[in-house]
């Protein structure tokens, strides 16, 4: 990219940039959430920690990426957090995963069967290894990128993504998916 | 015999991250070895359907409470969103305009068996005037105040400008439409329409309409079009911006 970097930090982000990348941060927090309106506070909580933060980052590098990387962090201290809670005060025991995947395939788009079987499947997953798999399949980051998301060698990255898919694989080879449709 | 193909190998092949030399000799195994190349289609078409299942999620209408967190700063740097846009920064503009009395008319086409859609009228709007050298618009944007203040007359709710001028469109001016209504160069077109009843499709629709793409979308009573020449991921980001300030503008009382 051949864009000229200011001479000094800009004390504030490129809004329209920002609005720009509200889709995908969205998209992101639910897939690491597995919950439509749990994704939107984390990405509430995303773009306060992001506003606080704003001296860090550095004009024409990846505001994508960088997002990404403090949603990450955001989570995984949420996500440590409701846990001990629950821990605390485990009356429900929903061991695992605070809260759960309840992401579905809406009606409409219902007859596209197989698509809503693989966002069942990666639901199942562990959430860094979702993490990697959507981060590089679908939002299509280098590696290295991944890695300084997750703050993880690269390494790890890779072999998270493998995990992925090979469960993936074995998901849908064993089981003929019993398909949940939840509306 | 091959060098045998390791997974990670695999996955950075088929996701494009393997320098070129390295990919071509992993291309070659693959080939090689009907199992490999199972495998990796397998993979390519996994890839192919979690994009399908998640890009929806893209064209979702966003949250006011989201566009407010992403831009409650205080100040608005301008030029430095310039920059990001180069594509729009030249010779850009944005109309607005509003369809009244569109329903009846909407009404009488669609007897003539000319089914007119609110997007369709967006792009043809947009196709008619933008394009117009000498009278784009009825009031020009050196007047934007008595413009929206008449054009919320005529359409009895109050109507707001967005300001653009960060992402490098300026206000030309405004319009009163009420039929059918083409437009070209770098010039991008809001539609507001007042609707009777509330209605439930509030998610950004796209559709293009004779070369003019359109995202158009319902908030409060109030459907919304805009239109332009520029291509789908483009527009859909000032779509969003679109909303966002309306948003903005409508929440905070003058």
């Amino acid at each position: 990219m051949a864009l000229a970097r200011p001479p000094a930090v800009p004390h504030t982000l490129p809004n329209p940039d920002l609005v720009a990348a509200l889709p995908r941060l969205r998209r992101y927090a639910r897939v690491l959430t597995g919950d439509i309106n749990r994704a939107d506070d984390l990405v509430q909580d995303t773009l306060a920690r992001a506003w606080e933060k704003r001296s860090l980052w550095q004009a024409g590098s990846d505001l994508r990426a960088w997002l990404f990387t403090i949603m990450h962090n955001v989570h995984v201290n949420q996500y440590a957090m409701r846990k001990r809670r629950q821990a605390e005060s485990s009356l429900d025991g929903d061991e695992d995963t605070p809260g759960g995947w309840q992401i579905a395939v809406r009606a409409t788009q219902s007859d596209r069967v197989e698509l809503a079987e693989v966002l069942v499947q990666i639901g199942r997953l562990p959430v860094e290894q979702r993490e990697v798999l959507i981060l590089a399949a679908v939002e299509e980051l280098r590696y290295e990128e991944i890695a300084r998301v997750q703050g993880v060698p690269i390494g790890t990255v890779m072999s998270r993504l493998n995990r992925a898919r090979e469960k993936l694989r074995r998901m849908s080879a064993d089981a003929p998916a019993p398909l949940k449709v939840v509306k | 015999m091959s060098v045998p193909v390791s997974d990670d190998d695999l996955n950075a092949y088929v996701d494009g991250q393997l320098p070129p030399e390295r990919a071509a000799r992993v291309a070659a195994d693959v080939e090689g070895d009907p199992a490999f190349a199972a495998r990796a289609a397998a993979i390519r078409a996994h890839n192919a359907q979690l994009r399908d299942a998640l890009d929806p999620w893209l064209s979702e209408p966003l949250p006011r409470e989201l566009i407010g967190a992403a831009t409650s700063s205080k100040s608005h740097r301008r030029g430095l969103g310039r920059r990001l846009w180069p594509v729009l920064a030249t010779a850009a503009s944005l109309c607005i305009g509003v369809a009244l009395g569109w329903l009846i008319r909407g009404e009488v086409l669609q007897q003539a068996g000319t089914p007119v859609t609110f997007q369709r009228q967006a792009a043809l709007t947009h196709a008619l005037y933008a394009t117009d050298a000498n009278r784009p618009v009825e009031i020009w944007a050196n007047e934007e105040e008595r413009l929206v203040r008449w054009l919320s007359k005529r359409l009895s709710f109050q109507l707001h400008a967005p300001n653009l001028s960060d992402v490098g469109f300026a206000l030309v001016g405004g319009r009163l439409v009420a039929g059918n209504e083409k437009p070209d160069k770098q010039r991008i077109s809001l539609l507001v329409r007042k609707d009777g009843e509330h209605s439930h499709e509030t998610g950004f629709r796209y559709a293009l309409e004779d070369g003019v793409g359109v995202f158009y979308w319902i908030d409060d009573n109030c459907g919304y079009a805009l239109s332009g020449n520029l291509d789908r991921t483009q527009l859909l980001s000032i779509a969003h911006l679109v909303y966002g300030r309306l948003a903005a503008l409508e929440s905070t009382p003058k």
